[in-house]
């Protein structure tokens, strides 16, 4: 397997792990699913963009290739994996500052 | 037509900077609602903006190190920090931002009544 892909699947599984270690139970939420929905939404016009004009150029070796229109199919693991620990830490830093 | 690149129109070094303007534009202009109470939890907010990035940066200059990726250099502004473009270490701070804030709308319209 391909560097990049790899670690997109290690850093999904991580966040797994924090969302468990933090107890902040994001990804196992309805709510979480919806939220991914609009984020793709958005992702794949502006991600899309860079990747196709293209702004952001990928290694060949790195990579399996594989796209979707002009994204990356790792990309939609590396973005799963972004977004989430952003709210992970979103909830968890809320609810250390009891500012729920 | 072909996905494989969208080469058409003028190459302008701004075209990062501004994909990144069109990401945080809707979200930074509908953030100030109050019941979304984004700015009124400032804190936690910033700190998670700067632990996602952190974690990302670190991650980022060391891929683009190793050539998982690169930028091209007609779509940049020219300031490079660590390898990477400017543009690269701002995309991380903004997507945190707008991944709080349609959470936290997501949530809202949702649950109506809360």
């Amino acid at each position: 397997m391909k560097e990049y892909t790899i670690l997109s699947l290690l850093s999904v599984i991580a966040v797994f792990l924090v969302d468990r270690l933090l107890r902040t139970r994001v990804i196992t939420s309805g709510v979480f699913w919806i939220f991914l929905a609009v984020m793709y939404a958005f992702k794949i016009p502006s991600n899309g963009y860079l990747t196709g004009r293209p702004i952001v150029l990928y290694g060949e070796r790195f990579f399996m290739n594989v796209r979707l229109l002009t994204l990356p199919l790792e990309d939609f693991v590396y973005g799963f994996g972004l977004m989430a620990l952003t709210i992970i830490l979103w909830e968890h830093f809320k609810r250390k500052g009891d500012v729920r | 037509m072909s996905w494989s690149s969208i080469s058409r129109g003028r190459r302008m070094k701004t075209e990062y900077c501004i994909v990144l303007g069109c990401i945080l534009v809707g979200p930074l202009l509908l953030s100030g609602h109050r019941r979304l109470r984004i700015y009124s939890r400032w804190k936690p907010l910033l700190k998670a903006m700067l632990a996602v990035s952190t974690i990302y940066w670190i991650w980022d200059v060391i891929a683009s190190a190793r050539g998982h990726w690169s930028f091209n250099p007609l779509y940049v502004a020219g300031v490079y920090i660590l390898g990477m473009p400017v543009e690269e270490w701002l995309f991380f701070p903004v997507l945190a931002f707008v991944s709080v804030f349609t959470w936290e709308a997501v949530k809202t319209l949702l649950w109506k009544d809360r």
